[in-house]
């Protein structure tokens, strides 16, 4: 892959997906709903149709993607409730509802999705697919959101344990299946170039001589996801109840990058740290050890990081003395990353305004504390600024004599016209940032780009009143998502007793931590204004 | 017919924000699960309006359909008071609180007299019906805050029918108001694009326009209420429907027209259609869908057809107002096949079918638009990936021009090679 990907195509996606990278969504402003997750899932699945059990308005406003705005869900069937079927029920709506999505669409798997009319007027879902199914040609899987409790996003979390507990591992053919053995699947959130990001993982694995049994999502299957039981490991980004299950009913490991779980019983904030050099290593020898590759692993793993290491010395060069200003936060470019690219970390910003309304002071203040530790483990030795005005971390910037500011494009602006030049992490979060070892290479390549782009001293941008804590935002949105956060902490009390891997793992908002399109340039730093 | 539907249309939410959301002092408060609240909030961001989204949620959670969620709406109206100190503040109860039996009409009279705004609630309920009947009940709605006037002035009149989030309906208002000025005749208020005080006012006009049909029963409404009398209209779409609009409005209110200034203008057309001739010769019989609500999508198909000789194969409409029968029934020698709020799989079907050089309709065609290799032209709602700053119409006779000129470049800009692969 190429510095701006592989080729013009992906140059306009990367640019086509930074236009909609701006909206200040996902936990900000509002929140996904569990269809549109649920929709994001069957929309991974190649052969599957989604089949929505409610009203239009269910069907057609959800076309819109939250996680992707560029790319509608253009087939969204509902069964079209109307005030009768709210009083009288309607299941035989839905059992009709499914022999037709068949006939017409032909699928592998039908996903029937239910909605807040059904829901509430308790219709059966689960009787009605069992019944149906065997008169239709596919499988038919039913998502209701209530399978995962609070793991987010729910509808997709939801969806995919429906398909793993009613499809994938019911109890019916696991007996059957030959494993795969000494294999993994590597399953991703649903986003674009899925395949492209763990090619160098599954490198890796090869070497290791550890199987990749499938990859999810590239052009999945419902065929695909029937062979995931055979692996002998599930490696997702973060905690899925889906794999949970699998490891439960088929024996299936579990894996996830992101350690929330073990982050919470040791605190070690480079378990949250999975990305350069040391991040993957850690990351690749822990796998093997599951895997019992451990001893081949030991020299795969030495072999690919003295060959990275030495091309990224060469990478490096140009950046020794350049200082840059990092955002800490949960979901930001990886701080180890910039140690393994050989800049200094002189600024660290903190903003933690967005996780108020949601979060306790104490898993706040951990956060804050979790990214100076990491600095220091770096060996940083950062200002850290938390929840500063532009006005102060300009100060701040110039008092260190700092090159290179880390600013989603909703904020470069502001430091631009300063005189500042900017290095927009969403890119390279979203196409570049992943477990291996080429990737601090390409951050070297990125930065040094960044370093030489021309001055923009008069931005139009400039032009318009931004907020003073929220500095992406106009102050009228900046209004609108304090008044989304301060409805929703303080009518239900989100704030409290929540941890930090609940921000991620299973509490409030995790859409902030999936790699999700129009979200991922808003929320790097995980509290970025 | 199919049971499962994919559908063309919103439901009654989405077409009451439209109307609320025209209400430039209003916030709207969807009182609904996440789902909703996000689907709103994204038609609107995704528009052209990104500094005017004025759209929040009431907090709605899961357990809230145990216990009920009427503290939650009264903390988003004291909220929406205290941050954006609006003129209305309208609370639309969805699917979930509207089964539980949330009673947001009680919630909001107990708020009168502590929040200086109005309050108006409405039942939006998923499966209550679809999005135009949603904007009807919005708009008439609206009534009940209209100040009655004695003697309403002469020559004002209100426009009824406009939504702000239809592509170009800032540059349409605006030719609207320049036709009718030049007639002498003033725009008081506009349903919807108004303050929430102009729309108080609203009874200080001597008729009301309704465009396409859409808000007609906010105009009989206001006729029995106000005595103002209402002309029905068509959108003005290309010279002959710009004309007939100004002629109607103009003797519905006893004035002459002044006919110079229409042939000056339809002069400009020509000089316009002049400019272009050979490629507009080009257009002619070139085979097209239309896909769009009744408000609009019949009036257009009629310019494509007489004005352009344009052969609009199948004419889709997404969403039905009370006068789409007699449309339907107008429009007859002007397109091919009708096909009235369809299943999208059933119409996508139907369009590929007829074999279309360019489609006519909303961001949602656009898979269809290239998987047939069709240029789409987005006209209709919902436009989420198109935007309009400079605000040039469709509407009018300035309209006209850009309307061709939009055709001509959708087909003679496409890359060939692309085409013929």
């Amino acid at each position: 892959m190429t510095e701006n990907g592989s080729g013009s195509k992906s140059s306009l996606l990367m640019s086509f997906v930074k236009m909609y990278g701006t909206l200040p969504l996902h936990g900000i402003t509002a929140i996904p709903g569990k269809i549109s997750g649920a929709l994001m899932l069957a929309d991974a699945i190649e052969d599957a149709v989604p089949l929505i059990h409610g009203p239009v308005g269910c069907a057609f406003q959800r076309k819109v993607n939250p996680f992707k705005p560029h790319s509608p869900f253009y087939t969204t069937p509902c069964t079209n409730m109307n005030d009768t079927d709210v009083v009288y029920g309607g299941e035989e709506k839905l059992e009709q509802g499914i022999r037709e999505t068949y006939e017409r669409y032909h699928p592998n798997l039908i996903l029937v999705i239910t909605t807040c009319p059904s829901d509430l007027i308790g219709d059966d879902a689960e009787a009605v697919t069992r019944e149906v199914s065997s008169e239709v040609g596919c499988d038919v899987v039913y998502s209701t959101g209530d399978f995962v409790g609070r793991s987010k996003p729910v509808g997709y979390q939801d969806a995919f344990y429906a398909i793993t507990d009613q499809m994938l591992c019911n109890g019916t053919d696991n007996g059957d299946l030959k494993r795969n053995e000494g294999s993994v699947n590597i399953v991703t959130f649903p986003i674009h170039g899925a395949g492209i990001k763990v090619a160098e993982m599954a490198s890796v694995f090869n070497d290791m001589e550890i199987g990749v049994n499938k990859v999810c999502f590239d052009h999945t299957r419902v065929e695909d996801l029937y062979e995931l039981p055979k692996a002998d490991l599930n490696i997702t980004d973060y905690p899925m109840q889906w794999a949970k299950l699998m490891d439960e009913r088929s024996d299936v490991g579990c894996y996830e990058i992101l350690g929330w779980g073990r982050y919470n019983e040791e605190k070690d904030p480079e378990l949250l740290s999975p990305y350069g050099i040391s991040g993957s290593s850690r990351v690749f020898m822990e796998i093997a050890e599951m895997m019992g590759k451990d001893g081949v692993a030991e020299e795969v793993i030495g072999r690919r990081r003295s060959d990275a290491e030495e091309r990224l010395s060469k990478a490096r060069k140009g950046l020794d003395g350049v200082k840059i200003a990092a955002i800490g936060g949960l979901h930001g470019v990886g701080l180890n990353l910039f140690k393994d690219a050989g800049v200094d970390v002189s600024v660290l910003i903190c903003r933690t305004q967005i996780m108020e309304g949601r979060l306790t002071d104490g898993a706040i203040n951990e956060i804050v504390d979790m990214n100076m530790n990491l600095a220091e483990i770096c060996g940083f030795d950062p200002e850290t600024l938390v929840n500063p005005t532009i006005e102060e971390e300009i100060k701040a910037i110039r008092r260190s004599e700092t090159d290179l500011v880390i600013a989603p494009s909703t904020s470069a602006h502001l430091y631009n016209r300063e005189g500042v030049r900017t290095f927009d992490p969403t890119g390279f979060m979203i196409h570049h940032q992943r477990v291996g070892f080429e990737c601090p290479i390409e951050l070297c390549r990125m930065l040094k780009a960044a370093l030489k782009t021309p001055q923009r001293r008069t931005p139009l941008l400039s032009m318009l009143q931004h907020d003073s804590q929220m500095h992406g935002l106009t102050p009228h949105w900046a209004k609108l998502s304090r008044a989304f956060s301060l409805l929703r902490a303080d009518t239900i009390g989100d704030g409290l007793g929540v941890e930090v891997g609940d921000e991620v793992g299973a509490g409030v908002d995790v859409e902030l931590d999936v790699e999700v399109d129009a979200d991922i340039g808003r929320v790097e730093g995980g509290f970025d204004r | 017919m199919s049971l499962i539907y994919d559908p063309p249309q919103d439901c009654k939410l989405v077409g009451a924000m439209r109307a609320i959301h025209g209400v430039s002092d209003s916030i709207t408060i969807v009182h609904a699960r996440p789902g909703c609240h996000c689907g709103m909030l994204l038609l609107k961001a995704l528009g052209s309006n990104q500094n005017d989204v004025r759209v929040i949620s009431s907090g709605f959670r899961a357990h809230d359909t145990v216990y009920g969620a009427e503290g939650r709406l009264s903390s988003a109206i004291e909220l929406s008071q205290e941050y954006f100190e609006p003129g209305l503040i309208a609370a639309l109860n969805c699917s979930a609180p509207a089964i539980m039996g949330d009673d947001i009409e009680g919630v909001a009279s107990a708020m009168e007299e502590q929040i200086p705004a109005a309050l108006m609630t409405l039942a939006t309920g998923g499966y209550e019906g679809p999005a135009w009947l949603g904007y009807e009940e919005a708009l008439v709605k609206f009534t009940d805050y209209m100040i009655p006037v004695e003697r309403p002035s002469a020559n004002k009149v209100n426009l009824i029918g406009i939504k702000t989030d239809d592509i170009n309906a800032a540059g349409d208002l605006k030719e609207i108001r320049r036709l009718l000025k030049d007639q002498g005749i003033m725009v008081n208020t506009v349903l919807a694009d108004a303050s929430f005080d102009e729309i108080k006012n609203a009874p200080d006009a001597s008729l009301n326009v309704v465009l396409g049909g859409d808000g007609l029963e906010c105009a009989k409404v206001m006729r029995e209420r106000f005595g103002i009398p209402y002309v029905m209209t068509p959108y003005p779409f290309g010279v002959q429907k710009t004309t007939e609009f100004v002629e109607l409005v103009a003797t519905r209110l006893g004035r002459e027209i002044d006919s110079e200034l229409i042939d000056r203008e339809v002069e400009l057309v020509r000089e316009g259609v002049e400019r272009v001739c050979m490629f507009l010769q080009g257009l002619y019989d070139m085979p097209v869908a239309v896909i769009g609500e009744s408000g609009r999508a019949f009036d257009l198909a009629e310019f494509l057809s007489d004005e352009l000789g344009i052969n609009v194969s199948l004419l889709a409409i997404t969403g039905k107002n009370h006068l789409t029968s007699d449309k339907m029934e107008d429009g007859n020698g002007y397109f091919g096949d009708v096909l009235i709020e369809p299943d999208r799989f059933e119409m996508n079907n139907l369009i590929k079918e007829a074999g279309v050089s360019v489609i006519f309709g909303s961001t949602f065609e656009k898979h269809l638009s290239s998987e047939l290799k069709a240029p789409l032209i987005r006209v209709s709602y919902p436009v989420i990936d198109e935007v309009r700053i400079t605000d040039p119409p469709y509407a009018g006779f300035r309209g006209t021009l850009h309307l061709c000129e939009t055709i001509i470049n959708a087909v003679i800009t496409e890359n060939i090679e692309e085409i013929q692969e």
